[in-house]
């Protein structure tokens, strides 16, 4: 532009406000900030929720499934059974209920497996270095996965006639022994390796497999129950929930009797009382040390089993004695006949520390012809005992590398950092699976530095309206038998719909708001507009640096940097 | 991506928008002005086949600072109380050729409730075909915040400062959109920059009307109000929920329809937010009483225009600024 010419009556040549840059006034900026959604950070598998259902928002179910995948191999497995920690970390949760994020987790998977999408992966180099993976568990089938993804070579033994390990032992009503094998039979087409029947300690020896392979992971879980015993006291015809709950799920048949009491209150515990009473035991008993979930329970002090779970057993009619413990056994002869309990509570003792406590005198008799306990499980030493060196579990540092062994990974149940659900032996093998490339490449560990996630706090409500989760649909009680699963998938509408419930926390969703609300025409919309990623620029020479836009983002997405 | 292929880019992009840019970047209103953005809203909504009269105001003064425009449209400037009949005239002239574009009026407050009024008035009563917008700001902004027939009851002003007498300004709000429609028009509603969806509606249903018709958007004013500028459409939102800014819809007179409330706020929320009213906080029972007095303000627009939301309506003030991902709410 020429400089304006000026004569008498003011003429001037026509000149557009654009030549002058009203970005020189600003001084704080806008910038897009990604932001960890809650439900990303707290998933002990590392999946990110929000990126998954922004795809499958944006229409894109394929895409949202390979993104699911590229962190969790198992979505329709993890779906049904995983206690969702994503749905109590969800800020919708404080807007309204939080998404179904299981749900749609599970949508997928089963999508994936009706229409058969490989799984993401290619083919390892033929000279890439070899790792073996011990256990074919969601820890060992994460791991082998995340190898091969990583470039390498794998192969999968396991001790078993198949894949699956622990997944096998939960009943059919909660996960289905054709979404195992749908799952894990199309995982293991990528190119794993996979080896079954080869017991470590019998038929493999870590020896060798460390002298023959780059790397190892072990993901052996936990086989041996738990002794246990009241004041020394075991009933002669001791049956163990792990053991019973193979039976069933092998032969189909129970412990014959009236009545039961199970001990415990984790996941097998539950199962197993659920499985009792489908085989047509009238009175079933759980008897725990902790009380059930609800709103005031303590962390530490909660039955460890899935809420929803614990909700359908009761609708079973199992009785849930929590917060008991048992005092005697009372037998006849070496048969049992009954327990004493014994109302008790974790109390936080003088260091804080929460600790169990009997009182005296709420002493309670149980009539019942079976006790099993469900009380846990130990690692199997058969092969390890090198490493275990009388432990119970494998020491493993935060990358999952067994302390003192180079080149030895270990995840899932049996180790010490082991989370106790498939979700979390998920993420145990991915994570190991990266410590192992990256140690195979050369290269260091990189710190373990997850940024905060964002707060419900830090969206603008005001841009959502309340929607109803879409819940699974779960059978009624008479129609709930063995073989069929309670809990139904949602139907495609429902799953859409639920995703469309998402609050995008921390990421753009391409609502148009910023550009719509800019009063100087300062964010600029790119034309082929996407969906998942945020299609806007800053205009840098305009912006005046309100802060308009950060406060009316719905997401959190916009967040303004200081700039003088 | 290096300095030079994102500078193009950008250039790029300007150009490219996917809306009518009737006003362009590098005008000098303030940082979060609301009128910029009402006027950015109303000017895309309308498409280019149009010629604004725009009276004197912030908007005239900061889109065409000598010797720059920021319009792209034919704009011409009349006095402070002019504005209708420069407006009428040019829709006349109009006429006479043979053409259709459609004129279109902006004034402030100042220029609509109190200055331009007569003119305005005329412009109506004569049913020339003409949109008039008005940026509601409450105050003369442009001239140092003085107060103007718009301005609400209690509002600080630098004419209308409180002290020992007063709470700021004595009088009431005058109700501008009942006495325009009382001219019995085809149409003449109120807006609120906090809600574009709705602004654009009633702007297309304007422009389709032939005959005047009168639009007031309620615009913040960081500057005269006294909040930061990021907070515009907050407090322009809190406006509306609260109940003191009704949006509504009137034809032949007749009120056809009204944006429902389905959470009211109570004003306070929207008042704390505004140095101008913060006397209102003070500990005074005088201040007590004129904070009562504004609620009772509010809860009779509320009862007045029955704008309680009965459930949850998509087009009540929550559902109105609904976004879902691609930004389907603005197609």
């Amino acid at each position: 532009m020429s400089s304006p010419l000026f004569t008498r009556g003011g003429f001037a040549l026509p000149g557009t406000t654009s030549q002058f840059k009203t970005g020189t006034w600003r001084v704080q900026q806008p910038i897009h900030r990604h932001r960890n959604a809650p439900c990303h950070n707290v998933c002990p598998a590392g999946e990110d929720p929000q990126a998954y259902i922004a795809e499958f928002d944006a229409g894109h179910i394929r895409a949202a499934w390979e993104t699911l995948v590229s962190i969790n191999p198992l979505p329709a497995i993890t779906g049904r059974v995983c206690p969702h920690p994503c749905e109590s970390g969800c800020n919708r949760g404080d807007y309204d209920a939080p998404v179904a994020i299981h749900s749609i987790e599970r949508f997928l998977g089963d999508q994936a497996i009706a229409e058969g999408w490989p799984y993401p992966v290619g083919k390892p180099a033929a000279d890439a270095q070899a790792v073996a993976v011990v256990g074919a568990g969601p820890a060992g089938l994460s791991c082998a996965y995340h190898l091969l993804r990583q470039g390498h070579q794998v192969t999968l033994y396991t001790a078993l006639g198949e894949a699956g390990g622990t997944l096998r032992v939960i009943p059919g009503y909660r996960l289905p022994d054709s979404v195992i094998d749908a799952e894990v039979e199309r995982l293991l087409q990528t190119g794993i390796d996979f080896r079954p029947g080869q017991r470590l300690g019998r038929d493999i020896h870590l020896d060798e497999l460390r002298g023959e392979y780059a790397a190892v992971f072990l993901a052996v879980g936990t086989q041996d129950p738990r002794d246990w015993s009241v004041g020394g006291v075991t009933p002669r015809d001791l049956h163990v929930g792990l053991n019973v709950l193979k039976e069933w799920m092998a032969v189909g048949s129970v412990p014959q009797a009236e009545s039961v009491a199970v001990v415990g209150g984790g996941n097998t515990a539950v199962d197993l009382s659920r499985i009792l009473k489908r085989a047509g035991i009238p009175d079933v008993h759980i008897i725990t040390h902790n009380g059930l979930p609800g709103p005031d329970s303590l962390p530490g002090d909660v039955m460890r089993a899935v809420p929803r779970e614990i909700e359908q057993a009761v609708e079973e009619g199992v009785q849930i004695h929590a917060h008991r413990g048992i005092r005697r056994l009372l037998l006849r002869g070496e048969q049992v006949v009954g327990v004493e309990m014994v109302h008790m509570k974790k109390l936080p003792d003088a260091s804080g520390q929460l600790k169990r406590t009997a009182f005296e005198g709420t002493e309670t008799l149980l009539h019942v012809d079976q006790v099993i306990p469900a009380i846990g499980q130990t690692i199997d030493p058969a092969g390890l005992e090198a490493i275990l060196n009388g432990s119970a579990y494998l020491k493993v540092d935060e990358w999952r590398r067994v302390e003192g062994h180079a080149g030895l990974f270990a995840g899932g149940d049996g180790c010490s950092r082991g989370g106790g659900t498939v979700t979390s032996a998920v993420g145990d093998g991915r994570e190991a699976a990266e410590a192992i490339a990256a140690t195979l490449r050369g290269e260091g560990l990189p710190g373990k530095t997850v940024s905060e996630a964002i707060a419900f706090d830090a969206l603008n409500p005001h841009y959502f309206e309340p929607l109803p989760r879409n819940e699974q649909h779960i059978l009624p009680v008479e129609e709930r038998i063995a073989e069929v699963e309670t809990e139904q998938t949602l139907d495609p509408a429902q799953a859409k719909a639920e995703a469309r419930r998402c609050l995008s926390c921390g990421n753009c969703m391409s609502c148009d708001n910023c550009w719509t609300l800019c009063p100087d025409s300062a964010v600029l919309r790119l034309q082929d507009k996407g969906a998942t990623e945020a299609p806007y620029r800053f205009d840098y020479d305009y912006c005046k640096g309100c802060g308009l836009c950060a406060y009316e983002c719905p997401c959190g997405f916009i967040t303004m940097k200081e700039e003088l | 991506m290096t300095d030079t292929d994102d500078k193009a880019l950008l250039k790029q992009l300007r150009v490219e928008q996917p809306r009518f840019q009737g006003i362009v970047s590098g005008h000098r209103a303030c940082l979060g002005c609301g009128e910029a953005l009402a006027t950015r809203l109303v000017v895309e909504a309308c498409g280019p086949d149009i010629m604004i009269a725009n009276a004197t105001g912030c908007l005239e003064i900061f889109t065409t600072p000598w010797p720059e425009s920021a319009w792209r449209v034919p704009w011409l400037h009349s006095l402070f109380e002019n504005t209708g009949a420069i407006a009428a005239g040019m829709e006349a002239a109009l006429k006479a050729q043979g053409k259709s574009t459609k004129v279109l009026a902006f004034a402030g407050d100042g220029g609509t409730f109190d200055i331009g009024f007569q003119a305005l008035s005329g412009m109506l009563e004569r049913g020339h075909d003409v949109l008039y917008v008005c940026f509601d700001n409450e105050a003369y902004m442009n001239t140092g915040i003085q107060r103007s027939g718009s301005t609400p009851h209690a509002a600080m002003t630098t004419t209308s400062p409180p002290g020992k007498v007063r709470m700021g300004k004595r009088h009431l709000k005058k109700d501008i959109i009942s006495i325009v429609a009382a001219h019995h028009i085809p149409y003449a509603a109120t807006a609120s920059v906090a809600y574009p969806s709705d602004i654009r509606q009633k702007v297309r249903r304007a422009m389709a009307i032939e005959g005047p018709t009168f639009l007031v958007i309620h615009s913040p004013c960081p500057l005269g109000w006294g909040h930061d500028g990021s907070l515009s459409i907050e407090v322009a939102r809190l406006a509306v929920t609260s109940g003191l800014m009704p949006l509504i819809e009137l034809e032949r007179g007749e009120l056809t329809g009204a944006m429902p409330i389905r959470t009211p706020h109570p004003v306070s929320d929207y008042l704390k937010l505004q140095k101008r009213f913060a006397h209102l906080f003070a500990d005074d029972p005088k201040a007590r009483e004129e904070l009562v007095h504004l609620q009772a303000l509010a809860d009779y627009n509320i009862e007045k225009f029955a704008l309680h939301s009965l459930g949850d309506d998509p087009q009540d003030t929550d559902g109105a600024d609904t976004v879902t991902r691609g930004g389907m709410r603005y197609a």
